[in-house]
């Protein structure tokens, strides 16, 4: 039997900042910067969270969506890149957090944006290899762009959290596909505050090379049309690269659109793809196929096709906040705030 | 059981003592203590610090204490309750010369929050709360009875300007007082006016941090005035769990039982000083020692009558000299009681000292009569 | 180079975390912070009993006068919140005090409380925020 999401939690700050303030700052003409990336507002953390509060907010909704008792998680996988050790994992303070067994694998996994999502192939494994009965795959973020830099109108703070296992499945993992080669696109060394990111070459080299070669590789591997996907949801840097991996693998705009939410909460790195899946899972039907394409920057791209099921109903009624009902919970702050918040002023230490 | 009188008193200015180290103002002052006792021999040293370990990173103070003073072989006891130290040590004092045990002791209570930021004075205050529920969030005292005051106010109707009377009181007695931090009048628009410290409570009802220390002698032969009771108990239930909050229970208890053993009711109290580190605390302090029933004080101060609380102007004048308060005010009420300056002898012979650690954690309450 | 006793911190995430108080086994008064003894019956059997992450709030008071590692953080929202049998005191997040009123729902968050400067641990547990 195939492993599946059981269920799945997530977890956006309240505060936004908008681009136009972002842009008021550093002298950027914010109508040119909407168009660019078609990022409004952005998701910003309070001063007291990151990306292990965030962490465990959304994969405690996770828990409770699906009703399933903690002490039966096998594993728990964490895939981030703005934890705030460079060494001691979330995972770990995700089982205390959590109230789950010592007995439970538990590390958290580096690979940029894609980092999640390969603890979900990961778990998909001990779970399909009858090692464990569920796992508990986990994306969080809080990552930073320079400030005055065009990162940082994207990059934004979120988490999702999914339970998969084989009993209670609401969208089944029916194909697993994976893209990877080196490609630099953007990195950050030990000890820097901000990535770096190499602009254009982030597009045609990166994004769209390993997006689109991980989801053509397979639907001719595994013989699927465009046609057979209800939805198509894709790794969020902005607004338009998904869009546009959407058209060059022949994906119509309303498949694809109901997976968007970079727009209005920006680039959550980790939670990108996977909140757009949560937004779908939201929303989508029994019998619906999804296809799941996620971004690492360095880079690779993992690609999945999910079945969903009849279960997926019972988890849609579950007394937890779904991701239409974060997106609109939002207070506006100001650049300054916005630097505070961020720990971005410089204090004694 | 041995009588327990207390021989001599001295006291310093409350404020800011910047060029003087903690045992060295202590030991000034026990001196002078000492002076006014006709220089008995001391057996035993009672020290009460809130802020010695913390804030100058001595412990065994009385050790050096003595050491300043020559005091050799001299018992050195540290007692520590917060901003309670000073009733707990006056009380430990007493029960050392009751048992017979001492002839005479000393109690001297000295702290210099001063010596350290203010940011650093709510560390060290916030240490009187739970350290690991309460203190590691950020609670302070001056929360706990911010809280108080919200639903003081609110269950008896009262507004802020009514609260605002102690404050003002407090500094009319304090005006008079030149061994008060403060010693200028407030006006009611002057309370109003402060900034807010914890909402509803402003500047004018938070005692402001001040250094300060004070010296009693108790032995067990006649002396100036006499313990007649005395009583000291915690309040086991932590703040969170508490059942009322417009009631000090570790003072109520503390009071009642000291009042027992003294044979007196709360008609009988000429003078009272109580720890009023916040304003609230005050008020539910004078209602917990019978100098007002329960919910009715601040009616009574609104109606015009005055409160025997505090001539001294209290935490608000004196500061809140945190484990000295405690000795401070066995001296003062001694004072009030004879009629030594600058305090006039009050209409009657029996004085109460109410000291306090934390928000209602411990209270000492001691029955002085001449 | 000094920091906060990890000991300290660490034994009390059952807390921290999960808000874990005492229950008497035989009489089922409920306690937080956790006790040893039960002080209402005597009895010594105390089972670990989970409170509730929701609950309403009692009464609160925005703090001014911060401790040091709160000085960036200031003003503080204190709040006293009954989660079940309990009332426990915490702070108020994410929510303007002059919207805050006694007897609104709350619910626990896990948050960071203090970070040990720019090397030591990090350190999390509960605080609240009005439930929407």
């Amino acid at each position: 039997m195939r492993a599946g999401i059981v269920s799945w939690g997530a977890y956006i700050p309240k505060y936004r900042i908008r681009t136009e303030d972002i842009a008021a700052t550093w002298g950027d003409d914010p109508a040119r910067i909407v168009d660019l990336y078609l990022v409004y507002e952005k998701s910003v953390e309070g001063y007291d969270e990151d990306a292990v509060t965030i962490a465990t907010e959304a994969a405690r909704r996770a828990l409770r969506r699906g009703a399933v008792d903690p002490k039966r998680i096998g594993a728990v996988y964490s895939g981030t890149e703005s934890k705030p050790y460079a060494v001691k994992p979330i995972s770990s303070i995700l089982i205390d957090a959590l109230g789950l067994a010592n007995n439970v694998f538990a590390v958290d996994m580096e690979f940029a944006c894609k980092a999640a999502s390969d603890g979900i192939v990961a778990i998909a494994g001990l779970v399909e290899s009858g090692r464990i009965e569920y796992g508990l795959a986990v994306g969080t973020d809080t990552s930073q762009g320079e400030p005055g830099e065009h990162l940082d109108y994207s990059a934004s703070s979120g988490g999702v959290a999914y339970v998969i296992g084989r009993d209670g499945v609401a969208a089944e993992f029916e194909t697993i596909y994976t893209y990877n080669s080196d490609t630099p696109d953007f990195w950050r060394r030990e000890g820097s505050p901000y990535p770096m990111h190499g602009e254009g070459f982030t597009g045609e080299p990166a994004y769209f090379r390993h997006v689109v070669g991980a989801a053509k590789g397979l639907m001719e591997r595994h013989g699927y049309k465009v046609s057979d996907f209800a939805y198509a949801v894709f790794h969020q840097p902005n607004g338009r690269f998904p869009m546009r991996a959407a058209s060059m693998l022949g994906f119509p705009p309303d498949k694809v659109k109901p997976g968007i939410v970079v727009t209005h909460i920006g680039n959550t790195y980790n939670a990108s793809a996977l909140m757009g899946l949560a937004r779908v899972l939201e929303q989508a039907k029994p019998g619906d196929k999804i296809l799941l394409v996620t971004f690492g920057s360095g880079a690779g791209s993992n690609a999945f096709v999910l079945n969903v099921t009849d279960a997926v109903l019972e988890r849609q009624k579950a007394d937890v906040p779904k991701v239409d009902e974060m997106i609109a919970d939002k207070i506006y702050i100001d650049y300054a705030m916005y630097l505070k918040n961020r720990k971005m002023v410089k204090l004694f230490e | 059981m041995t009588d327990v009188w207390i021989n001599g008193t001295a006291m310093v200015q409350t404020g800011r003592h910047y060029n003087l180290n903690m045992d060295e103002m202590a030991a000034r002052v026990l001196d002078e203590a000492l002076k006014d006792a006709g220089y008995p021999e001391l057996d035993a040293l009672f020290v009460a610090s809130a802020t010695a370990e913390q804030a100058d990173r001595q412990q065994m103070l009385g050790t050096y204490i003595a050491a300043r003073l020559g005091l050799d072989k001299v018992a050195t006891y540290r007692v520590e309750n917060a901003d309670g130290s000073g009733g707990s040590a006056l009380m430990a004092a007493a029960m050392a010369v009751r048992s017979g045990v001492y002839g005479c002791v000393a109690v001297v209570g000295v702290d210099k929050p001063n010596d350290v930021l203010s940011n650093q004075q709510q560390d060290i205050y916030s240490t009187a709360t739970d350290s690991v529920y309460e203190r590691y969030f950020g609670v302070t005292p001056a929360a706990q009875a911010a809280l108080m005051a919200k639903m003081y106010l609110s269950k008896y109707e009262y507004k802020y300007e009514d609260l605002a009377l102690w404050p003002v009181l407090m500094h009319k007695y304090g005006a008079s007082n030149p061994y008060a931090y403060i010693r200028k009048q407030a006006k009611i628009e002057d309370v109003l006016d402060s900034e807010l410290v914890s909402d509803p409570l402003r500047l004018y009802d938070v005692g402001p941090m001040a250094d300060g220390a004070a010296a009693a002698i108790l032995c067990g032969r006649k002396g100036v005035a006499k313990v007649l009771g005395m009583w000291s108990s915690a309040n086991a239930v932590p703040f969170n769990a508490r059942q009322d909050y417009d009631v000090l229970y570790s003072a109520r208890e503390a009071a009642e039982r000291a009042y027992r053993m003294a044979g007196i009711t709360p008609r009988d109290v000429a003078t009272a000083e109580v720890h009023d580190s916040y304003s609230i605390l005050g008020v539910l302090a004078a209602e917990a020692l019978g100098l007002a029933p329960r919910g009715g004080l601040l009616a009574s101060l609104r109606g015009g009558s005055e409160v025997r609380a505090n001539l001294s102007g209290g935490l608000k004048s004196r500061g809140n000299v945190m484990g000295a308060t405690g000795v401070y005010q066995a001296v003062e009420v001694v004072w009030q009681l004879v009629g030594r300056g600058p305090f006039k002898r009050v209409d009657g012979s029996i004085g109460v000292i109410h000291s306090m650690g934390g928000v209602d954690a411990t209270s000492t309450v001691v029955v002085l009569g001449l | 180079m000094e920091h906060e006793s990890v000991p300290l911190y660490w034994r009390n995430i059952p807390s921290y975390y999960r808000l874990a108080a005492k229950r008497c086994r035989k009489c089922g008064e409920v306690y937080y912070p956790p006790v040893v003894k039960c002080p209402r019956c005597g009895s010594s059997e105390l089972e670990d009993f989970q409170l509730p992450h929701e609950g309403e709030l009692v009464e609160f008071t925005v703090l001014r006068s911060v401790p040091t590692d709160y000085m960036k953080q200031k003003p503080l929202v204190i709040g006293l919140v009954k989660l079940g049998p309990v009332k426990v005191l915490g702070q108020i997040v994410d929510a303007a005090p002059e919207k805050l009123k006694a007897g609104q729902r709350m619910e626990v968050v896990f948050r960071r409380v203090v970070v040990d400067g720019k090397y030591g641990l990090v350190m999390y547990g509960y605080k609240f925020r009005p439930r929407p």
